[in-house]
């Protein structure tokens, strides 16, 4: 029994952002762990491809295409999930967007389009999670930050970005407190350096290595090493953590207590 | 799952409480366990609980305030199952005592088996993990050492010197690929507050936790046995603290 504690089997994980990267990894662990998943991505075919590798380990999906800003959108999404999945045990808050840019630089377009996707996207999706979660007194929400969101960025000049992922772990603690009446747990998982296909697209080898000499651990993670700490959170292994954050990140970013 | 099959685990006062319930957890997981506790008898109980689910188990009673014992404790554990990969820095002990009422006994048990019982233990089994280039180390605090207590100065600041610990090794183990992380219990449902609190005090606690309640001891070995797991290799300098949502606290 005790091997068996971080099971997800008969419960339905959505995952936004889940078409790539990160995301995609957590899919393909959650669903490994039993869990059946809404796969949420605006793009289209790295949907398809994660809904293909869910239905691969034998759980169900359901696809959505939903932008995270359109609030009415994802409460549609809410339901027809339900509707194909049962309703949602666990949302990981994960899609996001990235730009590096100095401060001076950062238009109100980009700023928007910042905030839109990590906060108002994790606030409106939660809240369209939340009431299920309070009339089954159970729910998991795990919400990616980042270590930027405690350090800030240096030389990567992406102060709303850095902004946003803070506030994600404002929503983290507040919602904690909130919902905890319900028996809904709410925690953040903050990573460090990852090799998804974005950074080695944007950034380049050479200059990935540069900074992997940076880390304690001389390393950037595979992105299965944050979707670890990702399902963690999300079983019944951490039925008594609510509030907290992980941060998987080779001894980067330790921080004050 | 497995997750710690062919890893070695000493786990420090384990005869009972939390400790116990991370040594089966572990060993449910696929670990040997090296078991100490200053109680022989009890750490004779839980290595029956740990070859009940098929692992080997190796008793060494000792006092980790007694550097010599410590250093003993490591060779013997090592000598019997090999080698010691995993080691929870768990023993240790609570005392409701306020600040004028503390003695210079008192704080020196205090410090010596929480602090220097887990420096010189983890100074001890260092070699074969720098040699094997792999290790964990979790070390057990408690939600006091993140916030203080209006009692226990010298339990709060003992706490807090293991996080201490734990940031300023995974720094300086890195290099070695070895892991440091704490756990920092909040409300447990073992050793102090089922001992020392009648249901109506134990009561009036939970209901001032988010979550409503405290949790059993497993619930602190789950993610003290993440941690320790490969799960956890790209996680180090971190604190991990299951406390049903009473202590949100800074980055």
């Amino acid at each position: 029994m005790a091997e068996n504690s971080n099971s997800l089997a008969g419960r339905v994980a959505w995952i936004t952002g889940s078409g790539r990267g990160m995301g995609r990894a957590h899919a393909l662990l959650m669903a490994e762990r039993g869990a059946d998943i809404v796969v949420h991505d605006v793009l289209k075919d790295e949907a398809a491809e994660t809904a293909e590798a869910v239905r691969k380990l034998g759980r169900r999906i359901f696809v959505s295409h939903e932008d995270v800003r359109d609030v009415a959108a994802i409460q549609g999404l809410v339901a027809d999930a339900t509707k194909a999945l049962g309703p949602i045990d666990v949302l990981v808050n994960n899609a996001g967007v990235g730009q590096h840019k100095p401060f001076e630089d950062i238009t109100e377009a980009d700023f928007d389009a910042m905030f839109g996707v990590h906060v108002k996207g994790t606030f409106f999706c939660t809240q369209a999670a939340v009431p299920q979660m309070k009339e089954r007194r159970r729910g998991k929400i795990v919400n990616i930050s980042s270590i930027w969101a405690m350090t800030g960025a240096g030389i990567n000049k992406a102060s709303h970005y850095c902004a946003a992922k803070t506030a994600i772990l404002g929503l983290t603690k507040a919602w904690a407190k909130e919902l905890a009446p319900w028996n809904i747990m709410v925690n953040a998982v903050s990573p460090g350096g990852v090799l998804t296909e974005m950074p080695i697209k944007t950034q380049g080898w050479d200059m990935i290595r540069e900074k992997e000499k940076r880390v304690p651990l001389g390393r950037w993670a595979r992105p299965e090493e944050v979707s670890y700490a990702v399902a963690f959170l999300a079983s019944g292994e951490a039925d008594f953590i609510s509030g907290q954050q992980i941060s998987p990140n080779g001894g980067e970013t330790i921080v004050g207590i | 799952m497995g997750n710690l099959a062919g890893k070695v685990a000493l786990i420090t006062g384990s005869g009972d409480g939390m400790g116990r319930a991370h040594a089966v957890l572990m060993a449910a997981r696929g670990a040997d366990i090296v078991v100490n506790d200053l109680r022989a008898d009890m750490a004779e109980e839980t290595a029956r609980l740990v070859r009940d689910v098929g692992r080997k188990a190796h008793v060494v009673a000792c006092d980790v305030a007694d550097l010599a014992a410590v250093r003993a404790m490591a060779a013997d554990g090592i000598k019997a199952l090999g080698k010691i990969d995993i080691l929870v820095n768990n023993a240790g002990f609570g005392q409701r005592a306020l600040l004028p009422e503390i003695t210079e006994q008192d704080f020196d048990r205090m410090m010596n088996v929480h602090v220097r019982g887990s420096f010189f233990l983890t100074q001890a089994v260092l070699p074969g993990m720098k040699e094997r280039r792999y290790g964990k180390v979790v070390n057990i605090a408690s939600i006091w050492g993140m916030t203080g207590a209006p009692v226990a100065s010298h339990y709060c600041a003992a706490k807090a010197a293991l996080l201490g610990f734990t940031k300023a090794w995974a720094r300086e183990l890195a290099p070695w690929n070895i892991h440091v992380n704490a756990v920092a219990p909040g409300g447990v449902r073992s050793g102090g507050p089922m001992k020392l609190d009648n249901p109506e005090i134990l009561k009036a606690k939970e209901e001032k936790v988010p979550l409503k309640r405290y949790c059993e001891p497993v619930e602190i070995s789950y993610a003290v046995a993440y941690l320790a797991s490969p799960e956890a290799d790209f996680v180090t300098g971190q604190v991990i603290s299951p406390n049903g949502g009473e202590i949100i606290v800074g980055f």
